[in-house]
């Protein structure tokens, strides 16, 4: 098919470079019968992300010790309490001590997640939309469920439009509220997925322009194979942004879920 | 066949506009949160966050047009 007819930008790479856009396929790797089920490569990096929070915290919570005297303890303990303390208290205030343990679940799993992402080879499973749906809605319904338990279900009904407004003028705020509660559970899944989906197909492209001007200067371009060098400065400084971004992302996910909860929660 | 290159051509520019409102929205919101923490700096914590809800409120929207560039 010509590359050309295609609307979609994304079926439009895939046409030119068909090698980078299989690699972020969801793909079956197992698949049972024909039933259009099956595991595909994002589930196997989830279950690891998974095997590997579990075991992290499994080790250092087995040598937990008043004063901390190793360092992988230290470094476990120094982000389970920046979850605590910063998201935590920071954000939810009084009461944070129940949600914890879901904050440092999120932000652990996605963190641990965007990091296996970065190594060559391997895919973040937060950088498929399934992950980032299935952890968006974890998230969701845990804060809605709050917010009933604070409020009762007529009264958390009632507190998503903000109290002391002119009596007309509830009907048409509780509206937009409303609204920009619902779209959260789109928001939250879509900025993980596309930050992380994006950042990747980045690294690729600079990755698939290095290497094609690298080939264009073997099979005797000449100087414009020096192109490749830039390319290749480009993609360190995407990677340096990247290892950024893995951690921002995670922290603002978790951060988002904390004011949430706060909202969901606090009388207005 | 040429109308569908125009066609996700303007996607694609579509999705430039529609991120000029948000990209505007964060810059500001950002620069409001550094002048507030360089003359309070002990109200940090809470400009802060208040800083991320207000940068996902305005996200919101790019992020709304990255899906509409795929789905439409």
């Amino acid at each position: 098919m010509d590359p050309l007819t295609l609307t979609n930008p994304i079926e439009m790479l895939n046409e030119l470079v068909p090698e980078l856009q299989a690699s972020f396929d969801s793909a079956f790797v197992i698949e049972f019968g024909n039933s259009g089920f099956g595991i595909t490569q994002y589930m196997l990096y989830a279950a690891l992300v998974w095997v590997i929070v579990l075991a992290v915290v499994m080790v250092a919570g087995r040598k937990l010790t008043l004063v901390p005297n190793s360092k992988f303890v230290n470094m476990v303990e120094y982000g389970y309490q920046m979850v605590r303390n910063s998201i935590g208290e920071g954000t939810i205030g009084h009461g944070y001590k129940k949600h914890v343990p879901l904050l440092a679940t999120l932000f652990f799993f996605i963190l641990i997640s965007n990091f296996i992402g970065l190594i060559p080879g391997s895919k973040a499973a937060t950088g498929s939309i399934q992950i980032t749906w299935a952890l968006s809605i974890v998230s969701f319904v845990y804060f809605n469920y709050w917010g009933v338990k604070a409020h009762g279900g007529w009264g958390y009904i009632k507190s998503i439009a903000p109290s002391g407004l002119p009596a007309p003028m509830v009907p048409i705020i509780w509206v937009f509220e409303f609204v920009s509660l619902v779209i959260r559970v789109l928001t939250l899944a879509v900025r993980l997925y596309g930050n992380m989906f994006a950042g990747h197909m980045a690294l690729g492209v600079f990755a698939l322009f290095a290497s094609t001007f690298l080939l264009a200067a073997i099979n005797g371009a000449g100087a414009i194979g020096g192109l490749s060098i830039v390319w290749l400065a480009f993609e360190v400084f995407m990677y340096a942004l990247e290892t950024l971004v893995a951690f921002l992302q995670a922290y603002v996910f978790t951060i988002l879920t904390a004011v949430y909860i706060n909202l969901a929660t606090s009388s207005h | 066949m040429e109308t569908t290159i125009v066609l996700a051509a303007l996607k694609l520019v579509g999705y430039g506009l529609g991120a000029i409102g948000p990209g505007i929205g964060i810059g500001i919101a950002c620069y409001g949160a550094c002048v507030g923490t360089a003359r309070q700096p002990e109200l940090a914590g809470r400009l802060f966050t208040n800083f991320i809800l207000g940068a996902a409120l305005a996200e919101a929207l790019a992020l709304l047009g990255f899906v509409l560039v795929f789905i439409i």
